[in-house]
C-alpha cells in the first residue's frame, strides 16, 4: 500500500518558488493499478520521483507499505528500489554494453540472487524475446528494447511498478502491443502499478486515473471513463 | 559549409583537443628523428673522402717497402699517417692513454686542419728552441685541464703545447673512447723513441687518387698479390656509415611511428567521444535534408583540419628539435644545420599525421554514420555494435597507405617491415590475450561463488562487455609499459653488473705492451708495490689464421673468410684463465697438458668463420706455420674481459714469439694512481688504463643509454597516457550513465564504486601482468643473446616498476572519474 501523506514539492528558480505539487493525498492498496495523467509540466515526473525514493519532497511524507521512505537514507532508497521497486522508464534506458539476458538480470543480480539469469531467461520467454536473449539493445528494436524494460522492472516481483509514459517513444502498433503485455503482467504479478501517462486510452485500462493539474491531484477515474466510452 | 564546420569545432569542447595531442606527439618525433637523419647524412656523406682522409687507405703495422711505395706514388699522392696508442704526461705528472698520430707534408689530402691558434700545421708542429710542437685534442685538454703552452712528455720526448684542434677532418668517431688524438711531426715520434721493434704502430697510407677506385684496386692487387696490408676505400667507409646512420635513424623514426600509432588511438577514442556528443546535430543535418555522405564529409573535414594543424605544430617543433640535435652534434661532428634538408622530413612527418588521423578516425566515423536520425530523435540506443563495411574497407585502405608509406619513407625497409610484422604479431596476441581474458572474465561472472559479490561480478562483466576499454588500455598503456619493464631491466642488469659484479673482481690497472727485454724489471717494480695483491701477466703475440681443416681461408669463396684471412688475432695463453672467458663449445685442456698444439677460440671469430669444435687449424705468426686443433669456444664476458683475445693456445705454443705482454695489476685504488704515473716514467712505451677511468667512462655511457632508454619509455609512456586520458573522457559518459542507471534499480553508490576501482585495479594488474610477461621476455633476450648479462635478480625492480607506473595511470584516471560520479537517477525520468 502506497500512502501520500501532505506531499508538496517545490522548487527555487531566479527566486522564484515554484510549486510542483500542492499537498497532496492518495492512498493506493496494494495491487492496484493508477494512472496519473496532466499536461506537461503538471509535476506527474516528481510525483513519480518521490514515489521511487529518487527525490526528497519538500514537506509531507511518502510511505510504502509502512515504510517512509524520508527516514531513509540514500542506501537504503537504493535498498528500497532494489526490493520493492520496479521502474519503466519512457526511453527504457537499457545498459548499452549488456545484452537483453543480463539487462534483465540486473535487479536480481544486485540483489546476489543466485539464479538471476536463469529467471531473467524465463522472463525473457515470456516477453516473448526468448530469442534474442544475447542480442544488445542496439541490435532491438524500440518495442523490443522496451518489453526487456518491463521484464527488467518486473523480474524481482516489485511490490510497486512506476512507468513514465512506457509506450511514448512508440508507434501505435507496438504501444498497444506493450499496453498487453505490461497489464498482463502487472495482473500476473499483483502489483501495484503507477502509471505515468499522455495517453488516455492507456489510462482506461487502469484501476484508477488521477489528474494533476498544477499541482493538485483529483480523482478523474468516472468521468475520464465516460469520456472514454463516448468516443 | 566552412563556416558551419569552423562553428561547429569551436564549439566542440575539449574531446577533440586530445585528437590534436595525440597527433603532435607522434608527428614531432617522426619530423625531429627524419630531420635530424638528414641534416647528419648530408652533412656526414657529402664529404667522405674528407671524413677517410683520402680515396683509398692501405694500412698495416710495419712501413712498405720501397717497391710498393714507388707504385704508390707513380699512381697518387700519398699521405702517411702513423698511430700509435701510448701514454701522455703532464708537468704535474698526470697520465693520459693518448693516439699518437704524425703526419708528413701532404696531410690531409681532402679538407683542412683547423687550429687554435689560427696557424698551419707544420708551422706549429715544427722543432722550435729545441722542442717539437704538439696539438692536442679539446676533450685530451679539458680532461688533463692542459692549455696552450704548456709542456707534455710522450715516451722519452718532452713536447711543447702549441694549438688546439678545433677541425680534424678525419678525426675518428670513436677518438673520444680509444683515446684523444695527439698531433705530432713524424720526426717528432721517432725522437719519443716509442719506434722499438714490437711496438704497436698503425702505417696508414692515405691515397688521393684521379682515377676508377675499383680498377686501381684492382691494378695494386695486381701488382702485389701477396701483400698482408688492408686496403679499405672510402666508399667502403661512407657505405658502412651510411648503413650506422641508417639504423639509428630508422629506429628513431620507429620510436616517432609507435607514439603515432598509440596516439592513433587517442585518435580514435577522442572522435568517438566527440561523434557521441554530436549525434543530435548529425540526425537534424540529415533529417533537414543532407546527403549522408556529405554529412560524414563535414565531420572528417572537421578531423583532417584539426590534424592538419596538429602535423604543422608537430612538424614546427619536430624541426626546430631537429636543429637543435645538429647545433649540439656540430661541436664534434662536420654538420652545419640546413633549414632546406628539413622540407622533406617535415612533409612526410605531415603527412604521417594526416593519414593516422584519416586511418583511426574512419571507423568512429562509420559508427556515428550508421546510426539512423529516427532512433536518435526516439531516444533509442542505436549505437551499431560493428564498423558499417564500407568504412571498413576505407579503414583498411587506408591503413595499408600509412604502412606503405612508412616502410618506404624508413631509410632501412627492412626495418619498417620487421616493426609492421612485430606489431601485427603484437597485435594477434594482445586480440588473443583479450578475448582470453574476456573468456575468464565472463566464466568467473558466472560462478557461483560470486554471487554474492555483485561488484566483483560488475567490474569482471566490465573486461568483456563491447566497448569496454580493456584493448585500449592493454594496447596503449600495456604496450608503453612493456617498453618500461624491458628498459628497466636491461638498465638494473647492466648497473647491477657495473656496480656489483666488476668491483670485486677487476683489477685497479690493466697495460699493454709491456716488450720481452722489459718483463723482469716491470714485474719488479710492480711487485714493490706495498699493497700489491697480484700481478697478471700474460704474453700477446699477433698472428694470422690461414687455413681451416687445410682449406686456405683466402682462396675461400666466402667474402667473411677472405677477409678474416687478413686481420690480425690477438693470442695468447690461458694462464688461470686470466681474462675471465667463458668455454661454450667444447672444452679446456688439462693444467698440466704437455701434447700437441691445442687452440681455443672466441665465439665471435668461431662463428663468423663457421669454425666447429674438432677442426684443425692453421696460423702464420711471424711468418711461421702453427698446426692446432680447436677444442673450446669461448665467449667474453663482456665487462670482465679486457683483452678481448680472439685465440688461446695450450702452454709453450706462442713461446718462440713472444715479444711482448699484457696483464693486469691487483691494488687499492690510491697505490693505483701512483703506479701508474710511476710506470709512465719508468716504462713510457707501456700503456696503462685504470679500470676506475674505464668504468667511469662505461658508466657515463651507461647512464646515457638509460636516459636514452628512459626517454624512449618516458615519450611511449606520454603517448599512452594522452591515449589512456581519452579511453577515461571516452568512458565516462558509458560509466556515469550505467551507475545511474544501477542506482534507479537499486545499487548502492559505494558498490558503483567500489566496482569502478575493481574493474581499475583488475586493469591495471591485467597490464602490469601483460607487460612483465612480454618486457620481460624482450629483456630476457636482449640481455641473455646481446648482451650475454645475467637476468637474474634483478626482475624485483619490473614488479615494482610495472604496477606502480600503471596503478598510478589507472588510479589517477579513476580518482577523476569518481569525483565526476555523482549518478542521479532523476535525469532518466526527466529525460
Amino acid at each position: 500500500m502506497i500512502v501520500l501523506n501532505n506531499l508538496t514539492m517545490h522548487y527555487t528558480l531566479n527566486n522564484n518558488r515554484i510549486e510542483v505539487l500542492r499537498a497532496i493525498e492518495l492512498t493506493v492498496p496494494g495491487g492496484q493499478s493508477v494512472a496519473v495523467v496532466g499536461p506537461s509540466g503538471s509535476g506527474k515526473t516528481t510525483l513519480l520521483l518521490l514515489l521511487a525514493g529518487l527525490e526528497r519532497p519538500s514537506s509531507g511524507t511518502v510511505a510504502l507499505d509502512g515504510i517512509a521512505l524520508e527516514s531513509l537514507d540514500r542506501d537504503q532508497l537504493a535498498d528500497l528500489r532494489r526490493d520493492r521497486v520496479g521502474i519503466i522508464f519512457q526511453s527504457f534506458h537499457l545498459i548499452p554494453s549488456l545484452d537483453a539476458l543480463d539487462n534483465v538480470a540486473l535487479p536480481l543480480e544486485i540483489a546476489a540472487d543466485k539464479n538471476a539469469r536463469q529467471q531473467a531467461a524465463r522472463l525473457l520467454e515470456r516477453v516473448g524475446l526468448g530469442d534474442r536473449q544475447h542480442h544488445y539493445p542496439s541490435q532491438l528494436s524500440g518495442g523490443e528494447q522496451q518489453r526487456v524494460a518491463i521484464a527488467r522492472a518486473l523480474i524481482h516481483r516489485p511490490q510497486l511498478l512506476l512507468a513514465d509514459e512506457p509506450t511514448g517513444n512508440l508507434d501505435e502498433h507496438t504501444g498497444a502491443d506493450i499496453q498487453d503485455l505490461l497489464f498482463e503482467l502487472n495482473q500476473e504479478s499483483d502489483t501495484t502499478l503507477i502509471l505515468v501517462t499522455h495517453d488516455v486510452e492507456l489510462a482506461g485500462r487502469c484501476d484508477r486515473i488521477l489528474r494533476l493539474h498544477d499541482g493538485v491531484l483529483n480523482e478523474e477515474t468516472d468521468s475520464l471513463r465516460q469520456t472514454l466510452a463516448h468516443g | 559549409m566552412v563556416n558551419f564546420v569552423l562553428r561547429d569545432l569551436r564549439g566542440s569542447g575539449r574531446s577533440l583537443w586530445m585528437l590534436f595531442a595525440c597527433l603532435l606527439l607522434g608527428v614531432t618525433l617522426i619530423a625531429a628523428s627524419g630531420g635530424l637523419l638528414q641534416q647528419v647524412r648530408s652533412g656526414l656523406l657529402t664529404d667522405t673522402r674528407a671524413l677517410f682522409g683520402g680515396d683509398i687507405e692501405i694500412s698495416q703495422r710495419s712501413p712498405l717497402n720501397d717497391q710498393e711505395l714507388v707504385w704508390l706514388r707513380a699512381n697518387g699522392r700519398v699521405s702517411l699517417l702513423i698511430e700509435l696508442r701510448t701514454m701522455l704526461m703532464t708537468a704535474d705528472g698526470q697520465s693520459q692513454v693518448v693516439e699518437l698520430q704524425s703526419f708528413d707534408d701532404n696531410y690531409p689530402l681532402y679538407g683542412e686542419v683547423t687550429l687554435d691558434p689560427p696557424l698551419p700545421l707544420d708551422q706549429v708542429l715544427a722543432k722550435r728552441d729545441g722542442l717539437w710542437g704538439a696539438v692536442i685534442d679539446p676533450v685530451l685538454a679539458e680532461r688533463l685541464n692542459l692549455s696552450v703552452g704548456e709542456l707534455v712528455t710522450v715516451g722519452g720526448l718532452t713536447l711543447a703545447l702549441r694549438a688546439l684542434v678545433i677541425r680534424q677532418p678525419d678525426r675518428s668517431l670513436s677518438a673520444d673512447w680509444r683515446g684523444p688524438p695527439v698531433l705530432l711531426a713524424d720526426q717528432a715520434l721517432s725522437d719519443t723513441g716509442l719506434l722499438q721493434p714490437g711496438s704497436l704502430l698503425d702505417y696508414e697510407y692515405r691515397v688521393r687518387i684521379d682515377q676508377n677506385l675499383d680498377r686501381w684496386r684492382a691494378n695494386l692487387t695486381t701488382a702485389f698479390p701477396d701483400a698482408d696490408w688492408e686496403v679499405r676505400t672510402f666508399k667502403e667507409r661512407s657505405r658502412r656509415l651510411g648503413e650506422v646512420l641508417d639504423q639509428v635513424g630508422s629506429a628513431l623514426l620507429l620510436i616517432g611511428f609507435s607514439a603515432l600509432f598509440i596516439g592513433g588511438l587517442g585518435v580514435s577514442n577522442s572522435v568517438h567521444t566527440y561523434l557521441q556528443s554530436k549525434l543530435a546535430t548529425l540526425a537534424t543535418l540529415r533529417a533537414l535534408g543532407m546527403r549522408e555522405v556529405r554529412v560524414a564529409r563535414l565531420y572528417l573535414g572537421q578531423v583532417l583540419l584539426l590534424a592538419g594543424l596538429a602535423s604543422i605544430a608537430g612538424a614546427v617543433l619536430g624541426g626546430g628539435l631537429a636543429l637543435a640535435g645538429v647545433a649540439l652534434a656540430a661541436e664534434r661532428l662536420p654538420l652545419a644545420p640546413t633549414l632546406l634538408a628539413l622540407i622533406g622530413p617535415l612533409l612526410i612527418a605531415m603527412l604521417f599525421g594526416l593519414l593516422t588521423a584519416l586511418t583511426f578516425a574512419l571507423p568512429a566515423l562509420g559508427r556515428a554514420m550508421a546510426v539512423t536520425p529516427a532512433a536518435l530523435f526516439r531516444g533509442i540506443d542505436a549505437n551499431p555494435v560493428r564498423t558499417p563495411t564500407r568504412y571498413r574497407w576505407l579503414t583498411l585502405a587506408s591503413g595499408l597507405l600509412t604502412a606503405g608509406l612508412m616502410v618506404l619513407a624508413l631509410p632501412q625497409p627492412l626495418f619498417g617491415i620487421g616493426f609492421l610484422g612485430v606489431t601485427l604479431t603484437l597485435l594477434i596476441l594482445l586480440e588473443g590475450v583479450v578475448q582470453l581474458l574476456r573468456l575468464g572474465a565472463l566464466h568467473l561472472t558466472q560462478r557461483q561463488m560470486l554471487v554474492e559479490h555483485f561488484y566483483w561480478r560488475l567490474a569482471l562483466a566490465n573486461l568483456y562487455r563491447p566497448g569496454a576499454p580493456l584493448r585500449p588500455t592493454l594496447l596503449s598503456l600495456g604496450s608503453a609499459l612493456t617498453l618500461l619493464v624491458a628498459s628497466t631491466l636491461v638498465v638494473a642488469a647492466l648497473l647491477r653488473t657495473i656496480n656489483d659484479t666488476i668491483p670485486e673482481q677487476a683489477p685497479s690497472l690493466i697495460f699493454y705492451d709491456v716488450l720481452q727485454s722489459q718483463v723482469d724489471n716491470f714485474r719488479k717494480q710492480v711487485l714493490a708495490t706495498s699493497s700489491l695483491d697480484r700481478l697478471d701477466l700474460a704474453p700477446l703475440v699477433l698472428g694470422r689464421l690461414n687455413q681451416v681443416n687445410g682449406d686456405s681461408l683466402r682462396d675461400s669463396t666466402d667474402l667473411e673468410r677472405v677477409l678474416e684471412a687478413r686481420d690480425e688475432h690477438k693470442l695468447s695463453y690461458r694462464l688461470d684463465n686470466f681474462d675471465n672467458v667463458q668455454v661454450k663449445r667444447g672444452s679446456w685442456w688439462h693444467d698440466d697438458y704437455q701434447g700437441p698444439p691445442l687452440v681455443a677460440m672466441e665465439d665471435r671469430e668461431a662463428d663468423q668463420l663457421g669454425l666447429k669444435v674438432g677442426d684443425r687449424l692453421t696460423f702464420t705468426i711471424l711468418g711461421e706455420t702453427i698446426e692446432a686443433d680447436l677444442v673450446a669456444i669461448y665467449g667474453q664476458k663482456r665487462f670482465q674481459s679486457r683483452f678481448w683475445l680472439e685465440g688461446i693456445f695450450s702452454d709453450g705454443v706462442l713461446e718462440p714469439f713472444i715479444s711482448r705482454y699484457v696483464g693486469a695489476i691487483y691494488t687499492d685504488p690510491a697505490a693505483a694512481v701512483k703506479l701508474q704515473d710511476t710506470l709512465a716514467v719508468e716504462f713510457p712505451n707501456v700503456v696503462t688504463v685504470r679500470t676506475e677511468s674505464v668504468l667511469r667512462e662505461a658508466r657515463t655511457l651507461l647512464t646515457r643509454a638509460s636516459s636514452g632508454l628512459a626517454l624512449v619509455a618516458a615519450i611511449s609512456l606520454l603517448a599512452s597516457l594522452l591515449v589512456l586520458s581519452s579511453v577515461v573522457a571516452g568512458s565516462r559518459a558509458r560509466q556515469v550513465y550505467d551507475a545511474t542507471v544501477l542506482h534507479s534499480l537499486g545499487a548502492r553508490l559505494n558498490t558503483i564504486h567500489r566496482a569502478l576501482g575493481l574493474e581499475q585495479v583488475l586493469l591495471a594488474l591485467l597490464t602490469s601482468l601483460f607487460a612483465l610477461v612480454l618486457g620481460g621476455l624482450i629483456a630476457w633476450g636482449l640481455l641473455e643473446y646481446r648482451l650475454e648479462l645475467e637476468i637474474d635478480g634483478v626482475w624485483w625492480t619490473a614488479l615494482i616498476v610495472a604496477p606502480l607506473v600503471s596503478g598510478l595511470c589507472l588510479g589517477l584516471g579513476t580518482h577523476h572519474l569518481l569525483r565526476r560520479l555523482n549518478p542521479s537517477p532523476a535525469v532518466l525520468l526527466q529525460s
